[in-house]
């Protein structure tokens, strides 16, 4: 399952470009052979050429405390009662509710409706790479084990300024995705179409320089605007 | 040990699945769908009718007058809030190798890198490449396989793939010469913010 899927023939070169040269491999890869964890994480799950995978702490901290807080007041309070004590006033609350409600109680079907989005969300962020802001970028050849990515804020700002570079245009607003660029401009002189031509130029030299792993398409719109 | 990632992503399946299911079982009894779609779901399933309430008060005699319950789920939430607590604070501590062994392999013995001072190196080398203006570079992993972590802010004229070539030949170059460690790398770009402006 490994190494074959890859029916978009679009990423695949440069995912298999480090493998290839093992230029620089002296003497001591002794110890350097069973390790790297995200170029196994890219091998094995990644057919998307460099894209690194998210370690979800942050979903991962919020689920762990919600966890722990509720853990933790359920056993203050049957150790309080154990003790002698009466219960909490919210314990009496819940297992009042769940005793008498029945299941087509609409307190019941929303809750459980919620639990149940709550369940495919944590399900989907487990499954997806995530970190969708950043875009990776082709490795270098020289440095096979260098994973580098671009934020797409960067990108769109430096795909912005080299927008404005082109004579003609008075402003441009870029807004960059994973699989394409979509560029709005005001044109203030020259002929839009032309301006047009020369923006697509202008936006897919950048893009090169950028050098992305999945270079995204450009789409460019002009909009004549004088005063 | 396995990675963060990998144990995270466990969890977080785990807890989705618990949190799916247990969803799916109300509302499948809630709005009857076995008797209208004619499955007949297994004996002792917990929930089958819209009448049925989740704390039963047949189950909570049945369980409660064992004498083995409350010590047992007092234990179950003690273990329960300890993983969570475990699970949590890994989330917190960022693990460093602390120091680095180097001079080749064997690494010889008694010599050792502070971490900080190769990230240290390493951040100095970056942030005086041009185009460049801000680096920070963090050593993580454990002392065996320690990673790198560079951030780098170009500036508004910045080019990334140029960048990234001059980072793999300057500073990073430098630091596998001089420590003979193999670092995987992980470098994440962003460009320093400014206004729109065209230049040249």
């Amino acid at each position: 399952m490994t190494p074959d899927p890859g029916p978009p023939g679009r990423g695949l070169t440069p995912s298999e470009r480090p493998t290839v040269p093992l230029t620089k491999e002296p003497g001591p890869s002794g110890h350097a052979g069973p390790e790297p964890d995200t170029m196994a994480q890219e091998r094995g799950k990644g057919r998307r050429t460099h894209r690194p995978w998210s370690a979800r702490r942050l979903p991962a901290a919020l689920v762990a405390a919600v966890i722990l807080v509720a853990a933790v007041a359920a056993l203050a309070d049957v150790v309080a009662v154990r003790a002698g004590r009466p219960s909490a006033a919210w314990r009496r609350h819940l297992t009042d509710a769940l005793a008498t409600r029945p299941v087509d109680d609409l307190w019941m079907v929303t809750g459980a409706a919620a639990a149940g989005a709550a369940g495919l969300w944590l399900i989907a962020l487990a499954l997806t790479p995530g970190l969708r802001h950043w875009l990776p970028l082709r490795s270098t050849a020289d440095c096979p084990r260098l994973l580098a990515s671009l934020n797409r804020d960067g990108a769109a700002g430096l795909l912005r300024d080299a927008a404005l570079r082109v004579p003609g245009v008075g402003a441009a607003r870029v807004r960059v995705r994973r699989h394409r660029v979509k560029a709005r401009a005001d044109v203030r002189f020259r002929d839009p179409r032309q301006v047009k031509d020369d923006l697509t130029a202008v936006l897919g030299e950048e893009r090169d320089r950028l050098a992305l792993a999945a270079p995204p398409r450009i789409v460019v719109r002009v909009r004549r605007r004088t005063g | 040990m396995i990675p963060r990632s990998v144990l995270n992503r466990t969890l977080l399946a785990l807890a989705g699945l618990v949190l799916l299911g247990g969803g799916l079982l109300i509302l499948f009894a809630g709005f009857d769908l076995y008797r209208r779609h004619g499955l007949g779901p297994p004996a002792g399933w917990p929930l089958t009718a819209p009448d049925d309430v989740l704390l039963g008060s047949a189950d909570r005699a049945r369980w409660s007058s064992q004498g083995w319950w409350w010590p047992a789920v007092i234990a179950a939430l003690a273990v329960v809030a300890l993983l969570a607590l475990w699970w949590l604070l890994t989330q917190l501590n960022r693990r460093r190798p602390g120091a680095l062994p180097v001079g080749g392999t064997p690494p010889r013995e008694g010599v050792e890198l502070r971490d900080s001072a190769l990230s240290d190196a390493i951040e100095t080398e970056a942030g005086a490449l041009p185009e460049v203006r801000h680096a920070a570079v963090r050593i993580t992993g454990r002392p065996a396989h320690p990673r790198t972590r560079v951030g780098l802010t170009l500036t508004a004229h910045g080019a990334p793939g140029a960048t990234l070539g001059a980072l793999c030949e300057g500073p990073l170059r430098t630091a596998h010469r001089s420590t003979g460690l193999d670092m995987p790398t992980e470098v994440r770009l962003k460009v320093a913010r400014h206004p729109p402006h065209r230049t040249e």
